[in-house]
């Protein structure tokens, strides 16, 4: 019963070896390919993923800095059209300026043409009167009774032309 | 039942006898079963690994995969950080041991009745051991090794080389021989019902432990001598 033998040593050893290294190559070997597989996986996974973020966050700044000009670019276009409106403002009032002293100057000549125009009229119809009144004058046989009723008739006259 | 315990005890170990060294290069029984178990793992391995997937896979490969972190943890557990490199030697070793105390299940005699194949155990344990310490501490501290704690229990040390293989060989060895021994007188004595009942723990659940408590304790050799 207690009795060994050196060769079933050996060959037991052998087994035991031969089992190590065929489970070593294919249970814990494939198992451990596969386990390591899959961390080499969430590996890359977890890169892209910082990658990713980090990318993202390179074009938030970058489109940050473009916001930042635009508002720049903005401010500058408003200042600059702003200035435009005060120069055509300016331009429009000193136009309407010029044109309404114009205007009040051909109004002032106009009236003045007008006034003479006037007078010129007045002239005539008392150039008229007097003719008028020489002729009658003329016309009749006077005494100095006559021309004084005469003078009271032209003043009447002339005033009532002249209301 | 003496004719019965004398078949089992004394019957003729040798497979194929060699007429050389009076029976030192016999060729035993036992190691004709454990080829028959390595068969059966080899084909078990090839069937149960084969096509393996990095995603979706099936439930056989999640059943692999889980098994195979669990016996390494169950090693690892007691191996410790610094010897966990042999962990997958110790899980086979438990696979062996385990699926070896079994076999008496299926009929055969279980190998590890056999004090050939588990003087083969303790052997290969004992040279892990020290081989483990050698590669962690190098020749110089090794051999210090022996005189700790203090120099005069030295002898107990290099005593213990030989007294730690015997001890894993006999334990193992005697457990099985006496659980197969009872199962025998069981199956002698009451030849129904019982002997099924009971070799649920003498086989499956004495196996189990003793494969344990055999890697346990190298595992616990090997922790100590690379600490």
């Amino acid at each position: 019963m207690l009795n060994i033998s050196i060769l079933s040593i050996g060959c037991t050893i052998f087994n035991l070896l031969l089992l190590f290294f065929v489970a070593k190559k294919f249970l814990f070997g494939r198992v451990d390919a596969v386990i390591a597989k899959r961390m080499e996986e969430v590996d890359d996974a977890t890169r892209s993923a910082d990658e990713a973020a980090h990318k993202a966050l390179t074009t938030q700044v970058e489109y940050e800095n473009k916001i930042a000009e635009i508002d720049a670019q903005k401010e500058t276009i408003i200042s600059d059209i702003k200035k435009q409106g005060y120069v055509e403002y300016e331009r429009i009032v000193s136009d309407a300026k010029k044109k309404g002293e114009q205007i009040i100057m051909e109004a002032r000549h106009n009236a003045e043409v007008e006034n003479e125009r006037a007078k010129e009229v007045y002239a005539a119809q008392l150039t008229d009167m007097v003719i008028d009144a020489a002729s009658k004058i003329a016309a009749t046989k006077h005494s100095s009774e006559d021309d004084m009723k005469l003078y009271d008739k032209f003043i009447v006259e002339a005033g009532v032309n002249n209301e | 039942m003496k004719e019965l315990l004398n078949e089992l005890l004394k019957e003729d170990k040798a497979f194929i006898h060699i007429p050389y060294g009076n029976g030192l290069f016999d060729l035993y029984k036992s190691v004709v079963v454990t080829w028959i178990i390595l068969g059966v793992l080899f084909l078990l391995i090839l069937f149960l690994t084969r096509d393996f997937k990095v995603h979706n896979i099936s439930k056989r490969q999640a059943a692999v995969e889980s098994f195979v972190l669990w016996i390494r943890g169950v090693t690892g557990g007691m191996l410790g950080e610094e010897a966990i490199r042999y962990q997958d030697y110790l899980a086979v070793v438990l696979i062996f041991i385990a699926a070896s105390n079994m076999i008496g299940l299926f009929g055969f005699t279980p190998p590890t009745m056999d004090l050939t194949v588990t003087v083969a155990l303790s052997l290969m344990s004992i040279i892990l051991v020290e081989a483990a310490g050698l590669r962690k501490k190098g020749l110089g501290k090794w051999f210090k090794g022996f005189a700790e704690p203090m120099p005069v229990i030295a002898p107990m040390n290099v005593l213990e080389l030989a007294i730690r293989p015997l001890s894993l060989c006999m334990r193992l060895f005697g457990n099985i021989l006496g659980a197969t021994v009872i199962m025998e007188l069981i199956k002698h004595v009451a030849p129904v019902i019982f002997p099924a009942l009971l070799s649920v723990y003498f086989d499956i659940f004495d196996g189990a432990i003793q494969a344990y408590v055999f890697v346990f304790l190298t595992s616990l050799y090997i922790k100590e001598a690379v600490e």
